[in-house]
């Protein structure tokens, strides 16, 4: 028994070092993809978080409001300052052009006298608040002026990340207004009501009793921080796993067309037997596969000034993930190269099933920026079981127990594949 | 069963799935042990159908075969240890070499290690093929690839050979060899069942034949036997061709 299925893998694993087009569909085109996509997605990362989201800022107010501003913007790395276009200084119209054509993604234009409305209508608040006989009709009419900013947004960008740029900058100015409504008031006080005894120091600041801190709820020690690498090593690992099912299924379709199926049929031993040797060798190519991806992300795209891959804390979650995704894989090559009849229609049925299953695992985009029906077909995914999976490894750090599931989906899977081949095999036979 | 036969087989059917007509029509036939049993008749008889049955390839419409006193449709395990074929179509990895072939396939009858070794290299000596044991058999010329689909058929000595058309396309000295070589199995022990087209081939080659044609069995009887009952045939073909007709067959 034992010779006999090591027999077969050696069959299989001649027959797949002679085939070098499979060989590079196996090992070179996912290695080619983790690097492209990859490369590409962290250029879109760096552009919103290291370089910044390139903003141009016009200061016609030229006082409190307007410095603060740029102080502010100057000084976060959520953003890359520009006051200026082409060598002159920024003003609401070139900025507005400079927008339109793409060039900025927002531009923020303060108008001229908005720090002196700002402490006018404190000091009208105060005067009405000690005085209000002083507080005639005219005065009203002021403190209804309101200090307009203009934000300039690029039309192409998304509305979801425009509505967050919006929401943080209108917090941010509205912090810079209060800080300058509190000081204007505290100056108006001491001169209205000059016993008093003076105000603590920093009042401002003293007022700032609720914080935030952000971090990324992981159950790893090290902070894991998604990035491109963290996605897309495990993402196009998993797809070129399930890639297998071409060369695999291919395998058998040649079988059938060079006439060796019909020789192994009459052979003593069951279908899955005789296959058993396929499903040990392409078992094994899924394994290197990932041993030599993750050596991508661990080793080489570091070399390219990319983030390494975070590997979280549990190598037996990976070892289990990996096998269970393995097997998932390689039973279904099994069942496409059995249910199709030809070899062009083993390699149509595998790659766009492949395409498909990935599209909806999360492989190219996130399931969670699908829409809710997209989303509950994703769940039936056997791409997104292991997406999920790694997921919970390499970024929530988590542990054995939390793929547990993902990985018993991925077996069923594996089960329910070879159970689909042995009967279609048996209908077949039934000629 | 009667012991001096190896094969019995009655009233044998099939019909394919969505034919509209039968292949095999309700044949029987019996197969003595040492016989070189050939099953004649023009394309599209049901010989390849029949030996297809035989094997197990897939179950017939109705009908019992019993092989060594086995009924095939219950007992297909025991049976295949104990048959090789050479099917019509060339069995073998065009990505392997020949040497890599018969291992393999020698594995999967159970041979292993220097045994297997020593009959591989055996086979390719008496077939010519020794300095050609490491080459791809995609490089192979047809006969070269006859050949070694015949080895892979026998490596494990079965005690009952199927040859489906095992020298179409073989040039004269292949054949030669070929024929010599399955004379001296017969010889050993091995019950030769084969199908040809080829009239005068298997009139030298086999010690029975049964006449095929339309899924039915027209004659049977040796080769002698069968010209002498029929007038005015000198040779096998002659009697083919007055059973069968000269019309042309799909």
């Amino acid at each position: 028994m034992i010779s006999k299925l090591w027999a077969s893998i050696r069959k299989e694993y001649l027959l797949l070092i002679r085939d070098k087009v499979g060989l590079s569909i196996l090992f070179l085109m996912p290695m080619i993809l983790i690097f492209v996509m990859t490369l590409i997605q962290d250029s879109a990362f760096k552009t919103l978080n290291e370089k910044g989201i390139p903003i141009v800022y016009v200061n016609n107010d030229k006082d409190s409001l307007g410095f603060m501003i740029e102080k502010g913007l100057r000084s976060n790395d959520l953003c890359t300052y520009y006051d200026s276009i082409n060598g002159q200084p920024a003003t609401l119209s070139s900025a507005r052009q400079a927008v339109a054509d793409g060039k900025f993604l927002v531009g923020i234009v303060v108008p001229q006298g908005a720090t002196a409305a700002i402490r006018k209508n404190v000091s009208w608040l105060i005067d009405e608040t000690v005085n209000t006989d002083s507080v005639g009709p005219e005065t009203q009419i002021q403190v209804l002026d309101s200090v307009e900013i203009t934000i300039l947004i690029d039309p192409v960008t998304r509305k979801s990340f425009i509505n967050s740029v919006i929401s943080n900058l209108r917090e941010f100015i509205s912090e810079i207004k209060t800080k300058i409504m509190f000081e204007t008031f505290s100056v108006e006080i001491a001169e209205k009501i000059p016993d008093k005894t003076p105000g603590p120091k920093n009042a401002y600041e003293k007022t700032q009793i609720i914080k935030y801190k952000e971090a990324y709820a992981s159950k790893s020690e090290r902070v894991i921080v998604p990035n491109a690498v963290q996605h897309n090593v495990p993402a196009w690992t998993i797809f070129a796993m399930f890639f297998i099912a071409i060369p695999l299924s291919g395998s058998i379709m040649k079988e059938k067309s060079e006439g060796s199926i019909f020789r192994l049929h009459t052979m003593p031993g069951s279908y899955l037997f005789l296959t058993s040797g396929k499903l040990i060798l392409y078992v094994t190519v899924c394994l290197i596969q990932f041993l030599l991806m993750l050596s991508v992300g661990l080793y080489f795209l570091p070399m390219l000034g990319l983030p390494v891959l975070v590997l979280g804390n549990s190598f037996l979650g990976i070892i289990l993930l990996t096998l269970s995704t393995a097997l998932a894989a390689s039973g279904y090559g099994l069942m496409v190269g059995t249910l199709a009849s030809t070899e062009q229609q083993g390699a149509i049925m595998g790659s766009l099933s492949i395409l498909l299953l990935s599209a909806l695992g999360g492989i190219w985009v996130p399931t969670y920026i699908m829409p809710q029906a997209m989303r509950n077909i994703s769940a039936f995914s056997p791409m997104n079981w292991s997406l999920d999976g790694y997921y919970a490894l390499f970024l929530r750090g988590s542990g054995l127990r939390s793929i547990g599931l993902d990985a018993a989906k991925l077996l069923v899977f594996f089960v329910a594949t070879l159970c689909i081949a042995s009967l279609t095999y048996r209908i077949k036979r039934k000629i | 069963m009667n012991t001096t036969n190896i094969i019995e087989i009655k009233n044998l059917t099939k019909r394919y799935k969505n034919a509209t007509e039968t292949s095999v029509k309700g044949i029987s036939f019996s197969i003595k042990r040492y016989e070189i049993f050939g099953l004649l008749g023009p394309n599209g008889a049901g010989k390849t159908t029949t030996i297809s049955m035989l094997c197990g390839l897939f179950p017939p419409t109705s009908g019992t075969v019993l092989i060594e006193g086995r009924d095939i449709s219950r007992e297909l395990e025991p049976i295949k240890r104990i048959i090789g074929i050479v099917p019509q179509d060339i069995a073998l990895y065009a990505s392997l070499t020949a040497a890599e072939n018969l291992s393999f396939y020698g594995h999967m009858y159970g041979l292993k290690g220097k045994h297997l070794k020593g009959k591989i290299a055996l086979w390719l000596e008496r077939f010519g093929l020794s300095q050609s044991a490491n080459r791809l058999v995609s490089g192979f010329s047809n006969g070269m690839k006859r050949r070694v689909n015949l080895i892979a058929a026998i490596l494990h000595q079965p005690k009952i050979l199927f040859l489906d058309e095992p020298t179409v396309g073989v040039d004269v000295q292949s054949r030669n060899v070929i024929i010599g070589y399955l004379k001296e199995l017969n010889k050993e022990g091995m019950t030769i069942i084969y199908t040809s087209h080829h009239m005068e081939e298997a009139e030298n080659f086999c010690t029975h034949v049964s006449i095929i044609d339309h899924g039915e069995i027209l004659m049977a009887g040796s080769p002698a036997a069968l010209i002498s009952a029929q007038p005015g045939s000198a040779k096998l073909e002659n009697v083919f061709l007055q059973l069968t007709t000269s019309k042309l067959r799909d």
